[in-house]
């Protein structure tokens, strides 16, 4: 078993969004969509002290990923590997997921009607490769491996230099991409684009709160009479019935 | 038997006059709304084994994990589980549509423009009905037409939700309208299967279940009931069809002329039918 993460050093990072135009461009991404986003920071501190960041974000395949625990019909769940995966065979377009994931990082592709989001690039490595913004990162800031593995430059990264994850206190669902930075800047970038809480769409909420407990009880209610009924029945014998 | 004989009340019958009124049968359904009717419960059948194990988050599951593995491993996955529940639900779509358009007139229209309305006697029926089911009473059910109340309500809860079910669905299975609309289709799926399937539970324990109402569960698969059971469970219907046959045969006896041969010299009262030597006159 392997669990795959991604670590972005921040201090080598120029923001210059080739990840996001080679994932673009790797997986027909359409426009005005994207499954990485490079995000500046506003600049903190009083000068001189100034401080900025960049925060590169993808998807977290989170250890607890809300979005699967979201999608009604499965479509999303999470491998062996870790990797939150969508079976586009199963989507039905709803977008609970979108509404669920903390970090903003699913869409409905508008050709397909159908959810889509970073998958760590899985056929790559499927095939044995890097994913392809790992790959194309011109300042080579991106690192790709399995957190399982303890000789991988990602372990070392994470546990030795001491990458870190962006969650709050109130948000910790195990996100596994990792960032390298000055503390402050991390920081910065941390509290700018912090995680939002997993939330159900109106309808979803409707579903779960009311729609779902009702027709349990209709169900059950209607079950329970038809037992006394039957039971009834058979108390009395059936030629009692008969006209 | 002539018009004025037939009972305007359902009167209690004496043993021979039911044990005959056993022996003969009225047709119920035509052919078409018998296979519209298994047709209708293959497929709803199937419908709810799939969807069931197609709901698969916690927030929203109402079978255990193991049901969904098995539906899974016998459709050999998710994915073609679904695409049959889609496949069928369609199909399901269409021979509605065909029914309806072309058989509209000869099979739904009477249905739905006299047959289901509900009258005082129907209310009274469904507190009596109860009550006997339970035990809690002796008094005889309110006289019904060809249907009785409780597959009148069944009747508007499935005029009301099939509806529901199918649009809600095909949006569902062409992604219509974009995300928050086939949210809310989910849902809407969803509710009006768990209405049916309330009433659905009710019409199965009636019609296969129930002693007294085994007719009716017969009367789907032969067409027809016995002329006691009409007459004891649907006196109206009963009634109506009586008044309509004996209209029928007074129109032909007027026509007919007056017998010739000798042997006719003996009774020409009444009527010549054979069904008609048999009939009885119920009552007093």
């Amino acid at each position: 078993m392997s669990r795959y993460a991604m670590v972005t050093d921040l201090r080598k990072c120029v923001g210059c969004e080739a990840c996001t135009v080679a994932c673009n461009a790797e997986w027909s991404v359409p426009a005005g969509f994207a499954r990485t986003h490079v995000r500046k920071t506003e600049i903190a501190g009083t000068f001189p002290n100034l401080t900025s960041g960049i925060h590169v974000a993808q998807c977290n395949q989170c250890d607890r990923p809300p979005c699967a625990e979201a999608c009604p019909s499965g479509a999303t769940s999470q491998g062996a590997d870790g990797i939150v995966r969508v079976d586009k065979d199963l989507c039905i377009g709803c977008a609970f997921c979108v509404a669920a994931c903390p970090y903003d990082a699913r869409y409905i592709n508008p050709a397909t009607k159908k959810v889509d989001k970073c998958d760590f690039c899985l056929p790559r490595i499927a095939r044995s490769e890097q994913p392809v913004c790992v790959t194309t990162c011109t300042a080579h800031a991106k690192y790709f491996g399995d957190l399982e593995d303890r000789g991988s430059e990602v372990f070392r990264l994470v546990y030795a230099e001491g990458a870190r994850r962006i969650e709050t206190a109130s948000v910790a669902v195990g996100p596994n991409v990792y960032y390298l930075g000055k503390p402050e800047s991390l920081a910065l970038v941390a509290t700018s684009f912090p995680p939002r809480a997993p939330r159900l769409p109106a309808a979803g909420e409707a579903w779960r709160m009311a729609v779902r407990p009702l027709v349990m009880l209709a169900v059950g209610a209607t079950f329970l009479g038809q037992a006394v009924a039957f039971f009834t029945q058979l108390a009395k014998g059936e030629n009692d019935f008969e006209d | 038997m002539r018009t004025e004989a037939i009972p305007v009340h359902a009167v209690p019958l004496t043993a021979a006059q039911a044990e005959t009124m056993a022996q003969l049968r009225i047709k119920k359904h035509h052919v078409a709304i018998m296979l519209l009717h298994w047709f209708n419960a293959s497929v709803w059948l199937l419908e709810l084994l799939t969807g069931l194990a197609l709901i698969s988050s916690h927030y929203f599951r109402v079978v255990p994990l193991w049901y969904v593995s098995i539906a899974e491993g016998a459709f050999g996955g998710r994915a073609n589980m679904l695409h049959f529940h889609v496949a069928l639900g369609l199909t399901w779509i269409v021979v509605f549509l065909v029914y309806g358009t072309f058989g509209f007139r000869t099979y739904l229209g009477e249905v739905l423009h006299k047959e289901i309305a509900l009258d005082r006697d129907d209310f009274r029926w469904l507190i009596v009905r109860t009550l006997r089911i339970l035990g809690r009473s002796n008094e005889p059910l309110p006289p019904q037409g060809s249907y009785n109340a409780g597959q009148k309500l069944f009747a508007f809860m499935i005029y009301a939700m099939i509806p529901v079910v199918m649009v809600s669905g095909v949006v569902m299975a062409f992604q219509l309208f974009g995300p928050a609309v086939v949210g809310w289709a989910i849902v809407a799926h969803f509710a009006a299967v768990g209405a049916v399937v309330s009433g659905l539970m009710v019409h199965v324990y009636m019609g296969a279940v129930f002693p007294e109402e085994k007719s009716a569960f017969f009367s789907m698969i032969t067409g027809t009931v016995d002329e006691l059971y009409a007459y004891s469970h649907h006196f109206k219907w009963w009634r109506e069809v009586k008044l309509a046959q004996a209209e029928w045969e007074q129109r032909h006896d007027r026509g007919r002329l007056v017998p010739t041969e000798p042997a006719a010299a003996a009774p020409i009262a009444g009527n010549s039918d054979p069904e008609g030597g048999q009939e009885q006159t119920p009552g007093p």
